[in-house]
């Protein structure tokens, strides 16, 4: 096939190497260098899909990132990702692209019918509609607009790209390698600063790659060349391409994204898809450039209608003609550039000035190659459908406000010029105040809020001299600062072409009953009536007009729309624009893969997985895991064909009944030392600690200042001033971050150190009345006996050679013991204990059994002590002091925490002692009151006794020490459960608490 | 007023639209109001309508510092719910969900409640217990609530990791089938035109500057645009509660915090419920547009910046990906913050001050655009007959005193903790 | 992402740290009588400024060193880092 509109001998592109490439099916070819938009250019396919509202044919507008258009759906590998923009997306060998957003396919669109019926779709139409019969919406029209909205589709497979983060400091981050950028990053690099320069595109060198420019007796374009070749010989200068830095964020950090393989058929081995880059910045230069700002004119959104410097680029880098018989409609000189690059390379343009006559050396130029310029003449309308194929054109007045008689010409393009827009979109998001800059019609950097500085077009800069110049300056003072070098390298001499001024008009007015569409907001399809009605309705905020219109809220985020928008706001209401006042600018700048944000947190690696030196064992011993946070503990051991429910029982029987081993390894530990630690527990705990005798453990509670319980656990006085405490192992990282904050801010005074210590030892605890018996075992040289150990007591002993420590405590209720030694020999413990325990019918119990346990001993656990409730409502009243103050104290006493009907845990036993009650039900007087059902209480625990072979839950009841013998009812409507209970002691099992002391 | 509807649209239509009446006036403060509501956010705007439409007192003048709607009800993820597990919660949000079913119809403009249900993921038994609790507690308070299974939850939304990949697996989860979502502009405007018609004044671009406050009792407020007098003031700014208190000597347990939110670019239909993970601190929903709307966690200090900062984005999309993997292959089209009261017990207050004439709208933390139908209604009673409603007699102020507290979360006073 | 000065450890960035709250809270003595307004003020109620602010950190990754920190709640732009028992 033969590639109508590329052109020989010019362009960037590599002639020697074709790609073949695949276009709603049809398969074209291109070559190396291409993007998708060229390539389909140069093929003469201009028609790429359809608008999001009225289904308009759309084609290419840019030539990048503002695209508004060019939305295409890729699949490559496999896969398919929605909403690519063919303007960035380069070609590779095999790339498949479709348009969407039409059905059956572009060329035929039913959604089109829209268009003939858009005058019943103005700006937030569906505000006024859709409201009757009530249940339609939700039912009919929703559905219906969801529909027709959105552009490409998802695919919900999992990602099975790799990307990547990286953090980077550097005294210089310059944005972008236009002309400013490069004179920026190559003066602070000479003077011996750390650079960084990010180019978007694929290419380096900006605008200076289809300027007709001489920089320093060289082609702009060669300076360019050679300039990023020095660059990157230097060891203090990192340069990346296809690099986009999206978002400037708080104390010069600024985020980039590199795309390392969207540009190949597939990742590179062991290269991720897309790297982002965190970078802080001592200096930043924003040299983002500018982009070029639509005309707007009746069916100004036809394919073939262009940006001009859109015609250019596609010109000189990709060879390839967006029309044979081009239109250039410009209010500026820049258009000139663009025609005289067609008549170069013998395409005769004619060129539509708003201006009545402007002077300068590049309309002088176009002059003299005769090309067909007409001056105070506008496009009225672009006529074709699918493509530009005439133009109604006129004469326009003086004061622009009258049009001649309106003529048709031919042409197959319009390529638009409305002057530049700078691209501050960076400098806004540091928080620069942007000001208005009237020469421009355009917005430009104000004052600095953080290290920034905006230099060339991006600053409103226009000629290339002074860009260079101020360019060259900002790079060498920026590295002067940081590096305290002086080194200046020489300002090259410039040749450009003088240009003169622009004409502030931009919008053509209709011609007398003509009702053309003028499009503001390409994408979503706002035209200037949907404005004017926003406006007329009272919406009258610039970010009401947003709003109600959608007009800046596409996919390209308004890019060439925003501030022709301002410009018709400002015309209607009257008001200069900077009254009008434009809409925040916030990251990204451009769309960024979610993915990259994210990097390879993902699948398993979401969140870290922490487990306990004891893992394999448990693993090879069919535990069955939990999660506990972010460890894993085993739940139960799985023998046979048991459940949990089987399983768990026999765990929990054999510790009532024998003994059981448990791993406590992720319980939080802290070790304390320091003359003043018995005072810090004094004041951190509710109970009293000033007492505790070396080589004895004490339970206690801790509470928030508001009174609520923060943890428990037990503190172990290991020798005179030092201390070990346990915490849960949900609080941990609070309980020591709460010590911590204590000891340093409020109470410094205290000499006491607290560090973490629950990685440093693993824990078994060793329940059941047997359990002495293996603790013999295991110390044979230690007395653990009841007198040489007592409940609450501590010894250091040694286990095979060993050191251990050995707390007599118990979480089961049962005699129990926790051993500690160091992690490293965590599992060395464990088979020792599992080895001489055997002939005790040892088993190990999971979290399960260790539930059932506790639950039925009625001691408390984080279903209880769940942010919400007082040490009264677990009936930890005994241990709160009444002699002396401890965080917390002073708000126990507020009137709802000593009411005298207030919460408090109670046991609760089914009438049937069969019917298990779900976790979570409610305890209510009648089962079938009606709605709202006043609730006294929830089932916080429930397991099944196994001391007593019935189901046994805990609840947290309103009145709770006047319930004991009440019957209620525990309500489950989520599982359709009404179970009579009765309420008991939350104490079932061993209720004087003998068994620990025995 | 116009009447908005098809007919209505359709005979503009042939007119070019050109007759469309203004949704709203910009009229100039009178001297004197019955009643000033400061703040032209969602909540301020239904208090207003409410103040009209309940209790029959038009003379009112709503005052915004910048324009209406500019708040966090146009800054939010949309999300209407009243899955609570407290009673004060639980059944003031049901008011709400009331009023939420026939907003559009009441305001005759269409607010786009979408009632597609909301999901919460479980990701262990122990989960499931707990949102067994809250769901048991809404049935009981006869509110909707669905218990699902994970094979349920599977049917319901397949995109989710159900994949043997993943560090949380799916145990099941929470549904409230009739929460939903709203159309968040379209809320504020709709409230804004129906105030707008019995006669209250919207007034914006006014700024607070200060209150007029004699003997223990409101006598009017200062602004940009002058003194105005007023037998009753209402405040309703969240995010700017601190601010204006600080004017009247108060100070209040409110903290101001960053709430990111962000969305993709739009596709194709693909999820059509709310959800939310249970591993962490994300909700998910896809917008009319084709955009999936997610938000999760504060940046986590006191901030009035409407912007943020990257890793809280980057914390919340890593839960979203965990959530839905699929969403990694989708762009971040657009990010925005909003500034929200977060209060001490993660509640809201509605209350009188102890200045007479005074009263507090505040503290609304992560879910102020829910309750915005309820919020304005109870306020509205509240500052009508001085005195509270019994669905908001809970968001008392002396609750922090009392003891009375409402903690869903269980979290405490550090408000930037989720 | 704020860029931190640990007064021990130096620019750090935020991920290093946690946040601790208004530090003008000041917790009243141990031991000592409080009225409920007293107490109520300290464990609930926030100036929240707009602008200034000073507030506590906790160089929770790092030297494990709680301090003040002296930032705008605007900008976010921050103007000092002290220990906890300076002034400034």
């Amino acid at each position: 096939m033969s590639q109508d509109f590329r052109i020989d001998k010019i362009g960037l592109i590599n002639r020697d190497k074709k790609i073949s490439f695949k276009f709603n099916g049809k398969n074209y070819f291109g070559y190396e260098g291409d993007t998708l938009a060229s390539a389909l250019i140069a093929n003469g396919v201009h028609l790429v899909g359809r608008s999001f509202k009225y289904h308009r044919p759309r084609g290419f507008f840019g030539a990048g990132v503002d695209e508004p258009y060019a939305i295409v759906q890729l699949y490559k590998n496999n896969e398919t990702e929605p909403n690519v923009r063919a303007t960035e997306q380069e070609l590779f060998e095999g790339l498949e692209a479709k348009s969407v957003n039409c059905w059956p396919n572009v060329n035929f669109d039913i959604g089109a019918i829209n268009n003939f019926l858009n005058k019943f779709f103005p700006a937030g139409f569906y505000y006024k509609t859709f409201m009757w019969p009530k249940s339609f919406w939700y039912k009919v029209y929703e559905p219906f607009i969801r529909k027709a909205a959105g552009f490409g589709v998802a695919s919900i497979k999992h990602d099975k790209e790799r990307y990547e983060h990286k953090y980077e400091y550097c005294d210089l981050l310059i944005t972008g390698s236009g002309p400013s950028g490069l004179a920026s990053a190559y003066a602070a690099a000479k003077n011996g600063a750390r650079v960084i320069l990010a180019e978007d595109k694929p290419r380096f060198g900006g605008s200076l790659l289809t300027s007709e420019v001489n920089i320093g007796n060289q082609s702009g374009k060669e300076w360019a060349e050679n300039i990023v070749a020095e660059l990157k010989e230097m060891p203090n200068v990192i340069v990346k391409n296809r690099s986009q830095v999206f978002g400037y964020y708080d104390h010069n950090m600024l985020v980039m994204s590199e795309r390392l393989s969207d540009h190949l058929p597939k990742s590179k081995k062991y290269s991720p898809r897309q790297r982002l880059w965190y970078i802080r910045a001592k200096e930043v230069v924003i040299s983002s450039g500018s982009i070029e700002r639509p005309l707007v004119f009746g069916n100004n959104d036809t394919p073939g209608v262009v940006l001009s410097s859109a015609a250019k680029e596609y010109l000189k880098v990709y060879g390839v003609l967006v029309g044979r018989n081009p239109l250039i409609f410009t209010n500026n000189d820049s258009g000139y550039e663009t025609a005289i690059e067609f008549k170069k390379n013998g395409i005769w343009p004619v060129i539509l000035d708003t201006r009545s006559n402007p002077n300068s050396e590049v309309i002088d130029e176009a002059k003299r190659m005769g090309i067909n310029i007409k001056f105070s003449y506008v496009v009225v309308a672009a006529k074709g459908y699918k493509k530009v194929k005439s133009a109604e054109i006129a004469k326009i007045s003086e004061d622009k406000k009258d049009l001649g008689q309106i003529e048709n010409i031919n042409c197959d393009c319009i390529c638009v010029s409305g002057f530049w827009t700078p691209t501050i979109h960076l400098a806004s998001q540091s928080g620069n105040k942007t000001k208005f800059d009237k020469e421009i019609d355009a917005f430009v950097p104000g004052q600095s809020k953080q290290e920034e500085t905006t230099v060339g077009s991006a600053n409103g800069i226009f000629t290339l001299e002074e860009t260079l110049k101020t360019s060259f300056e900002t790079g060498q003072e920026l590295s002067k600062k940081i590096t305290k070098n002086d080194n200046k390298v020489s300002i090259p001499t410039v040749v450009e072409k003088k240009l003169t001024k622009h004409d502030k008009f931009w919008c053509v007015p209709l011609p007398e009953g003509k009702k053309y569409k003028r499009f503001l907001d390409f994408q979503n399809d706002v035209v200037v009536t949907d404005v004017e009605l926003a406006l007329r309705e009272g919406y009258r905020s610039i970010e009401h007009v947003k709003r109600y219109t959608t007009l800046g809220m596409a996919t390209d985020q308004g890019k060439t729309s925003n501030l022709n928008g301002l410009q018709l706001v400002s015309n209607v209401e009257n008001k200069v624009v900077p009254a009008v006042g434009h809409t925040t600018f916030r990251p990204p700048y451009t769309p960024v893969t979610i993915g990259a944000i994210v990097g390879r947190e993902i699948g398993k690696h979401s969140k870290p997985t922490r487990k306990s030196p004891i893992h394999l064992w448990h693993e090879k011993n069919n535990a069955v895991f939990v999660d506990a946070g972010v460890w894993l503990r085993p739940r139960y051991y799985k023998q046979r064909d048991e459940g949990l429910f089987e399983a768990s029982k026999r765990e929990a029987e054999n510790v009532r009944k024998n003994v059981g081993v448990c791993d406590v390894t992720t319980l939080g530990k802290i070790d304390i030392k320091g003359p003043d630690v018995a005072e810090f527990l004094n004041r951190v705990y509710t109970n009293a600690w000033l007492k505790l005798p070396v080589g004895k453990a004490r339970y206690g509670v801790m509470l928030r200042e508001d009174g609520i319980v923060m943890d428990d656990g037990t503190t172990t006085r290991i020798s005179e001033n030092h201390y070990h405490m346990t915490t849960t192992t949900a609080q941990a990282a609070n309980v020591l971050s709460h010590l911590e904050y204590y000891l340093q801010i409020v109470w410094p005074e205290l000499n006491v150190n607290v560090v973490s210590t629950t990685e440093q030892w693993a824990g078994a605890a060793i329940a059941g009345p047997k359990s002495r018996n293996v603790l013999q075992k295991l110390f044979p040289d230690t007395d653990v006996s009841n007198e040489g150990l007592p409940f609450m007591g501590y010894l250091e002993g040694n286990l095979f050679g060993v050191y251990a420590r050995i707390f007599r405590i118990s979480f089961s209720g049962e005699l129990a013991y926790e051993v500690n030694v160091q992690s490293d020999n965590g599992n060395f413990m464990w088979e020792k204990i599992i080895e001489i325990g055997k002939e005790f019918s040892i088993q190990p119990y999971g979290t399960e059994a260790l539930s059932t346990l506790r639950i039925e001993m009625g001691h408390v656990a984080g279903s209880e002590l769940d942010g919400r409730t007082i040490p009264y409502d677990n009936g930890l009243q005994g241990l709160v002091s009444k002699k002396k103050d401890f965080i917390g104290k002073r708000s126990l006493n507020r009137s709802a925490f000593t009411a005298e009907d207030r919460q408090k845990v109670v046991g609760v036993v089914p009438l049937d002692k069969k019917t298990s009650i779900p976790e979570g039900s409610h305890l209510v007087k009648e089962a079938k009151s009606k709605l709202p059902n006043p609730k006294l209480g929830h089932v916080s625990a429930s397991c099944w006794s196994v001391e007593y072979n019935n189901p046994f839950s805990l609840a947290i009841l309103r009145d709770g020490k006047n319930m004991i013998g009440e019957k209620l009812f525990a309500l489950s409507p989520l599982k359709n459960k009404t179970i009579p209970v009765e309420i008991v002691s939350s104490h079932y099992v061993d209720p004087k608490g003998e068994r620990v002391r025995s | 007023m116009q009447k908005y509807s098809v007919f209505s649209l359709i005979k503009n239509a042939f007119k070019g639209h050109k007759d469309w009446e203004v949704a709203w006036k910009d009229p100039t403060p009178k001297a004197e109001y019955d009643v000033i509501i400061i703040g032209g956010g969602g909540h301020g705007l239904a208090t207003a309508y409410y103040l009209a439409k309940e209790h029959n007192i038009t003379n009112v003048a709503i005052v915004e510092k910048g324009w209406i709607g500019g708040g966090n009800v146009g800054r939010n993820t949309t999300i209407i719910r009243s899955n609570y597990m407290h009673d004060e919660n639980a059944l003031f949000s049901e008011l709400g969900m009331n009023l939420w079913r026939n907003m559009s119809q009441e305001l005759n403009f269409n607010v786009m409640f979408s009632p597609r249900g909301i999901i919460n993921l479980a990701h262990s038994d122990a989960q499931m217990n707990v949102y067994s609790r809250r769901g048991n507690s809404m049935r009981l308070n006869g509110i909707d609530a669905v218990l699902l299974g994970r094979e349920e939850v599977k049917k319901l939304i397949p995109m989710a990791d159900f994949s043997e990949n993943v560090r949380f697996p799916i145990f099941g989860a929470l549904m409230q089938p009739s929460a939903g979502t709203a159309r968040h502009d379209g809320v504020a405007w709709g409230y804004a035109r129906q105030a707008d018609s019995m006669g209250v004044d919207i007034i914006q671009h006014c700024e607070v500057t200060g209150f007029d406050v004699a003997n223990g009792k409101i006598k009017g407020i200062k602004t940009s645009k002058g003194n105005i007098k007023a037998k009753k003031v209402g405040l309703c700014v969240a995010g700017s509660t601190s601010v204006l208190a600080e004017m009247l000597n108060m100070t209040l347990p409110v903290e101001t915090h960053l709430l990111q939110a962000c969305v993709s670019e739009p596709i194709k239909p693909l999820l059509d419920r709310v959800v939310t993970f249970g591993a962490g601190h994300f909700y998910c929903s896809q917008s009319d547009k084709g955009e999936m709307v997610m938000g999760g966690d504060l940046d986590g200090y006191n901030s009035y910046a409407q912007r943020g900062n990257l890793p809280t984005l980057q914390h919340v999309l890593t839960e979203g990906i965990a959530m839905f993997p699929f969403l990694s292959k989708l762009k971040m089209l657009r990010t925005w913050g909003g500034i929200m009261d977060m209060s001490m017990d993660g509640s809201p207050i509605i209350d009188k001050t102890h200045i007479e004439g005074l009263y507090l709208n505040c503290g609304w933390c992560y879910g102020g655009f829910k309750a915005t139908p309820a919020s304005g209604w109870t306020f509205a009673h509240t500052i009508a007959q001085d005195r509270v409603h019994e669905l908001n007699a809970g968001y008392s102020l002396n609750r922090f005193s009392t003891g009375h507290l409402i903690d869903e979360k269980g979290l405490g006073t550090k408000t930037w903790i989720s | 992402m704020l860029h931190i000065k640990c007064p021990h450890c130096g620019l750090r960035s935020q991920n290093e740290f946690a946040y601790g709250g208004d530090a003008t809270v000041k917790r009243p003595e141990l031991n000592k009588e409080v009225s409920d307004k007293e107490w109520d003020t300290f464990v609930y109620l926030r100036k929240s400024p707009r602008g200034k602010h000073l507030e506590f950190w906790h160089h929770i990754s790092g030297c494990r060193q709680w301090f003040k920190v002296e930032r705008d709640t605007v900008t976010h732009e921050i103007f000092k880092t002290l220990k906890p028992n300076e002034d400034n």
